[in-house]
């Protein structure tokens, strides 16, 4: 017999933990599904916003130190530059979490009392006007069907949920790989209390270094299809030469995954079909300065509400989903816009406060510094597109929600 | 600022030992209603944020039934949530699992006595059910919150303000006794003379220590309103005017309603046309306020030469249109006269106020940090909202009850007036979700922990504010008194502690 239940989750991640709280909370039976076996790794830098934070201490209690790296508080993000500039902003609020994603999800997951089954593969899913009929797969075992009146997919960029209503999405898209490396530290002057961030064309799209667990995180970002190790091996370098970063070579635990970069920049977020909704990073919602992991608790949140909304008021649940994710879609998006990065603080950190506090000289090379950074972008055209979602949000006050899918 | 370690939005009950409860519950005549058809309605509060389905509930018949439902809730450990009108707006009356106990089901008026002026009451009575029975005999409650579909029992729980709170007191101050059934199940008769130790703790303690099943209440003769109202387009110079009239004590209501912080109206009325004589003889030139149509005026002039802020001039424009017949219908006024002051703002606050979401974060401050409260609170507004109003409104306090306030919305440092502000949001037509609501609230509860004031909505969603408000020793010291109270701490166990 097929067992029915009110709601399934695909992927046991911290839009779903955020998800599954609304929903148990609201007495409706949901299950998560996990590819892994939990608890699961994650690659991620486990930098987390105040926001972020508030949410998962208002959610799911205080944080224990064993979902935390060491060091295990973060007091904000340092940019650098080609022009070796450097500038710290701290996190409006003071340090946060260092979660440790592995434990900090698993923990989440747990403190929303879903039911989980781990080692479940998601297979496939179809639908009518009253249910979703999904189908899985337990490790070494038959696939089976789980009858449910709705589903939340938070299974990540290359959400398996999202191909199975829109097969050719993630190759509308541009992806990215992103990989770290861990090393040994001889010696390192960059500051272990911040997440470093590079602002510089020839090392990559997205460059990081930070510490976690007496080791150094080395992490290169670029557009699928360039080689992971030699890239990684230019920014080690670099590191080495301009900032007298001195690691042992890297260790073998190296790890890297796929990122759909760019839906939240230019407002191409995927919500979903029917009965099924596609929340987090899935979704595209990817922010900078800390703030993925809080969008992903906010949006999956808000999935979950509003599956108890449209089932309280009878209402289509896409609609309801649509209109309550629009302030989520507003920050992020906002997050990415020049005039609010300018002229109102959209991000958790004082971006122009630090900017301003520099010597004007210094300010003009930075910026045309970050200009040659963001030429490297050139290539997705999405700079139209970003100068045209800045003027909407400025008129309207919001941004169209004609081009989500 | 950093927010204690607390979880604010409880987890839910897990159901441990559910049937066995309900199977003793059935034996011993209390029936529980476990279909979802019958726990859906109960989801949410007026605030609609929270969002918990309670595994069964209860509907209060008498103390008796309360008492068994309780003494057995003690035995299998299972929570108890009481609801009356369900207006708290932080999910203190959403039961996330175990027993929801509706106590509209005790809503009997049980004796009103015309000569002592009190009136007995069962407490899950809504304030309007019993205003219309008390106009029966020419009587009247003292102070009642304007949304009159809150219950007796609910707002003597938490304070109750009104406009006439600055005379009258809050709401829970008006009761003389209280029948309460314990944590523990025990029925005890209450009042500042019998077991005044247990009185002093349910009276604005938020359901912690007992559920109150019957009050009885001071009452006073029915009177028309004759109501008058100055503009200001200063909220300092208005609340400033507020303060010195609250002090004279020339006025029987007075309170503050604006829309934004641009049209500020102060509201005075009086009880007799002899205090109005009085008023309108002396402290009425004091006042700063503008007639209606000089300040009408003064406004045009200030938007004229602002067109970036025409939208908003539009939206005032189109607001008074619509709320200002409503706050004097003509069916219920004679000539100066307003009569049924209780119908005529509880149909104004739900049709100009109501909304899906009832998100009313507020400060309640001593009078010297009122205005810095109000004024940053209003800068809150200002960064979230484009529309939104606020209601400011002063309340005395009773010296010999001093002891009921500890930890309750009435700041401690307060002597003599206390003063409210609530903040709300008017969305037109716009979705919010649940975490912006909520930023904006922790913003205004930021505001009060930076001034050292206390919030009237106290619990649920921003218990973690408690401790940061009211400080450890305090808190600590009603929880102690609360394990003692509620071994087993299920009686509307996540709204404070």
């Amino acid at each position: 017999m097929i067992r029915s239940v009110d709601v399934v989750i695909v992927g046991a991640s911290l839009a779903a933990a955020a998800a599954a709280k609304r929903l148990v909370d609201a007495g409706l039976e949901t299950i998560i599904l996990e590819k892994q076996k939990l608890p699961r790794h994650k690659i991620c830098s486990g930098i987390l916003s105040p926001r972020g934070e508030r949410f998962l201490i208002e959610n799911f209690g205080a944080l224990p130190n064993k979902i935390l790296h060491e060091p295990n508080t973060c007091r904000g993000v340092s940019f650098h530059f080609p022009s070796m500039l450097s500038l710290s902003m701290d996190f409006f609020g003071g340090p946060t979490p260092h979660l440790h994603r592995k434990y900090a999800d698993h923990w989440a997951i747990k403190q929303s009392h879903s039911e989980v089954m781990d080692e479940t593969s998601f297979l496939s899913l179809s639908q009518d006007d009253d249910n979703v009929l999904v189908t899985a797969r337990k490790k070494g075992g038959d696939s089976f069907q789980i009858k449910t009146r709705y589903v939340i997919g938070a299974d990540g960029p290359v959400s398996p949920v999202l191909r199975s209503l829109y097969p050719s999405y993630h190759k509308d898209i541009p992806m990215f790989f992103v990989g770290q490396k861990f090393h040994e530290i001889i010696d390192c002057p960059l500051d272990e209390a911040y997440f470093h961030f590079w602002f510089h064309p020839d090392l990559g799209h997205y460059t990081w270094s930070h510490a976690r667990d007496g080791r150094q995180i080395v992490g290169v970002g670029y557009k699928v299809g360039e080689k992971f190790h030699d890239r990684h091996r230019y920014v080690a370098k670099y590191f080495e030469e301009k900032h007298g970063v001195y690691l042992k070579p890297a260790d073998t635990d190296h790890e890297g995954c796929s990122e759909n970069f760019g839906p939240s920049l230019i407002n191409r977020y995927v919500f979903g079909k029917g009965r099924v909704l596609i929340t987090g990073q899935a979704s595209g919602f990817l922010n900078m300065i800390g703030e993925g992991m809080s969008c992903a608790l906010h949006s999956g949140a808000i999935a979950g509400e509003s599956i108890v909304d449209a089932m309280l008021r009878n209402k289509a649940v896409q609609e309801v989903y649509r209109k309550k994710i629009a302030s989520e879609v507003r920050r992020t998006t906002d997050q990415w816009n020049p005039l609010k990065i300018a002229f109102s603080k959209p991000h958790e950190a004082d971006f122009p406060k630090a900017l301003m506090a520099l010597p004007a000289k210094d300010r003009l090379i930075l910026l045309r510094d970050v200009w040659h950074f963001v030429k490297l972008y050139k290539e997705f055209k999405w700079g139209r597109q970003i100068a045209a979602l800045s003027m909407q949000r400025l008129l309207r006050g919001d941004y169209a929600q004609k081009k989500w899918l | 600022m950093h927010l204690s370690n607390q979880q604010t939005n409880p987890s839910r009950w897990q159901g441990d030992r559910w049937c066995d409860f309900v199977q003793f519950l059935k034996e011993q005549g209390v029936k529980v209603r476990e279909k979802r058809i019958e726990t859906g309605v109960y989801i949410t509060d007026a605030g609609g944020l929270a969002l918990g389905l309670p595994h069964g509930v209860v509907i209060a018949k008498n103390a008796q039934q309360i008492s068994i439902l309780m003494q057995a809730a003690q035995q299998f450990k299972v929570p108890v949530t009481t609801r009356g009108g369900g207006l708290t707006t932080e999910g203190e009356s959403v039961a996330f699992g175990g027993v929801l106990l509706d106590m509209t089901g005790m809503s009997r008026v049980l004796e009103v006595d015309a000569e002592k002026l009190t009136v007995r009451t069962q407490a899950g009575i809504f304030w309007h059910h019993l205003a219309e029975t008390l106009r029966r005999d020419g009587l009247d409650y003292l102070s009642a919150p304007l949304n009159l579909t809150a219950s007796v029992g609910g707002t003597l729980g938490v304070g109750g303000i009104d406009v006439n709170s600055s005379k009258h007191g809050c709401s829970a101050d008006q009761a003389l006794s209280l029948q309460v059934v314990t944590p523990t199940g025990e029925i005890i008769e209450c009042s500042d003379d019998e077991h005044s130790t247990l009185f002093e703790r349910v009276i604005l303690g938020y359901g912690q220590f007992g559920i109150i099943t019957e009050a009885t209440l001071k009452i006073r003769p029915y009177t028309p309103l004759r109501m008058h109202y100055f503009y200001y387009s200063s909220l300092k110079i208005c609340i400033e005017d507020l303060l010195r009239l609250d002090k004279s004590q020339t006025c029987d209501y007075t309170g503050i309603l604006t829309m934004m912080d641009t049209a500020i109206t102060l509201l005075v009325a009086f009880d007799s046309e002899e205090r109005e004589a009085d008023f309108m003889g002396g402290m009425k030139d004091t006042l700063r306020g503008y007639g209606e149509m000089g300040f009408a005026l003064r406004l045009a002039a200030s938007f004229a030469w602002r067109p970036w802020k025409w939208k908003e001039a539009l939206f005032l424009l189109q607001r008074k249109r619509e709320l200002f017949p409503d706050l004097q219908p003509a069916h219920h006024m004679q000539g100066e006269l307003m009569y049924d002051r209780t119908a005529v703002f509880s149909k104004a606050v739900w049709k100009h106020w109501g909304d899906r979401h009832m998100v009313i974060p507020d400060l309640a401050s001593n009078a010297d940090k009122f205005i810095e409260a109000v004024e940053r609170g209003n800068a809150v507004c200002r960064k979230h909202f484009p529309y939104y109003t606020l209601y400011c409104v002063g309340i005395r306090l009773r010296d010999e009850h001093q002891a009921h306030y500890e930890l309750s919305s009435i700041p401690s440092d307060a002597r003599g007036w206390a003063y409210g502000c609530e903040f709300e949001p008017m969305y037109h037509g716009q979705e919010y979700s649940r975490d912006t609501l909520q930023s904006f609230k922790n913003e205004i509860y930021d505001v009060g922990v930076a001034l050292g004031t206390s919030y009237y909505r106290f619990g649920g969603m921003m218990k973690g504010y408690i401790r940061r408000a009211l400080g450890d020793a305090v808190v600590e010291k009603h929880l102690k008194l609360k394990q003692e109270a509620d071994p087993a701490m299920i009686l509307n166990r996540d709204v404070i502690f």
